[in-house]
C-alpha cells in the first residue's frame, strides 16, 4: 500500500517537472508559485554556468575579460528572460536584485570549475 | 594534470553524495527533523504573507502578532539547527580527516592551470603548498572548494534537501548549513 502511494508520489513528481519545464519554455506563462519560477531560474543558471565554462575553455578566453564576460553575460540572460520573455512583475520576487542573485554563486562556481578543466585539458601542454 | 583534475572532480561528487547520504542517515531522515522542518516552513510562509499583507501598517495589535511568531519561528530555527549540529560536528569530524588525507596525497601537484590571474588574497589558497612563482598554477584545495561549492548545493537541491527560500529568508544565517568539508 505504501510502496504504491510512493511511486504514483514519483510519477507526479516527474509530471510536475515535466509541466514545469514545459511552461518556462512558453512566453508570458503564468507562475502562480513563485518557488517553481525562482527554480526555473536556479536551473537555467547552473545551465549557463557550465555552458559558458565550456565555451571559453574552448575558445579559449583568458584573464579578467573571462570572468567579467560571464557576470554579464549571465546577468544579461536572466534579465531578458524575465522581463521580455516572461514579463514577470520583479517586485513580486523582491525586486531584480533577488532574482538576479538567485543561484549566482553556485553557478559562477560551476563556470570556474568547466572553464578552468577544459582549459587545462585542451591547452596547457601535460608536462606535470 | 587533466586526470588529476577530473580525479578531484569525481572526489568532489563522491564526497557530496557521501556527505548527504551521512546526513540523510543522521538528521533528514528523523521524525524530529521532519516534523520541524515542515513546521519552520509553515511558519515562515505564514509570516511572509502577514508581512506583506500587514506589512506597513501601524496597527499595534499586529505588529505584536507578528513579533510573537518571529519569536516562535526563532525557536523552531533554534531547535533545527541543534537536531543538525550533533550529526554536522561528526560528519564534519570525518570531512576534516577525508581532505587531510587528500592534502597530503595532491601535495606540491599543480592539478590545474588556472585561465587567469587569481587575485593576491585567492593566491594563498589557490597556490597553497605550490612550488615556484606562477600564480596561474592551480593546487588541489582550490579546485576541490570550487567543485565542492557547485556540486553539492546542486545535489542538496536536486535530492531535496536544501532549505526553502521562505525559511532561509526568515531564519537568516541560524538556517544554513555551513559546508562541513571547510571546517
Amino acid at each position: 500500500m505504501s510502496n504504491k502511494s510512493k511511486s504514483s508520489d514519483g510519477s507526479n513528481k516527474i509530471k510536475v517537472c515535466e509541466s514545469v519545464w514545459k511552461k518556462a519554455l512558453v512566453a508570458n506563462a503564468e507562475w502562480p508559485d513563485k518557488e517553481e519560477f525562482l527554480d526555473v531560474i536556479y536551473w537555467m543558471r547552473q545551465a549557463i554556468g557550465i555552458i559558458l565554462g565550456l565555451f571559453w575553455g574552448l575558445l579559449p578566453l583568458k584573464g579578467f575579460l573571462g570572468l567579467l564576460l560571464f557576470v554579464i553575460v549571465n546577468a544579461a540572460v536572466i534579465y531578458f528572460y524575465v522581463n521580455n520573455f516572461q514579463s514577470i512583475d520583479e517586485e513580486e520576487y523582491g525586486g531584480m536584485w533577488e532574482i538576479t542573485k538567485e543561484g549566482f554563486m553556485t553557478s559562477f562556481a560551476g563556470f570556474l570549475v568547466t572553464w578552468i578543466i577544459v582549459y587545462t585539458g585542451l591547452h596547457i601542454a601535460d608536462n606535470l | 594534470m587533466w586526470s588529476d583534475s577530473l580525479l578531484i572532480v569525481f572526489i568532489s561528487i563522491c564526497t557530496a553524495f557521501l556527505g548527504e547520504g551521512l546526513t540523510w542517515i543522521l538528521v533528514y531522515r528523523t521524525e524530529k527533523y521532519q516534523k520541524l522542518k515542515v513546521e519552520v516552513e509553515r511558519q515562515s510562509k505564514k509570516l511572509e504573507k502577514r508581512k506583506e499583507a500587514h506589512g506597513d501598517s501601524l496597527d499595534k495589535q499586529h505588529k505584536k502578532k507578528i513579533e510573537r511568531e518571529e519569536e516562535r519561528l526563532k525557536n523552531n530555527n533554534r531547535d533545527l539547527s541543534l537536531v543538525k549540529m550533533k550529526s554536522m560536528f561528526a560528519i564534519g569530524f570525518a570531512f576534516t580527516a577525508l581532505l587531510s588525507m587528500f592534502n597530503s596525497i595532491f601535495d606540491g601537484r599543480v592539478v590545474a592551470k588556472l585561465p587567469f590571474y587569481p587575485i593576491s588574497w585567492i593566491q594563498g589558497l589557490s597556490h597553497r603548498n605550490l612550488p615556484g612563482d606562477d600564480y596561474t598554477d592551480c593546487s588541489f584545495i582550490f579546485l576541490y572548494i570550487l567543485c565542492t561549492m557547485s556540486i553539492r548545493q546542486n545535489i542538496q537541491k536536486l535530492l531535496g534537501f536544501a532549505p526553502s527560500r521562505a525559511a532561509s529568508k526568515q531564519g537568516g544565517a541560524l538556517f544554513a548549513t555551513p559546508p562541513a568539508q571547510f571546517k
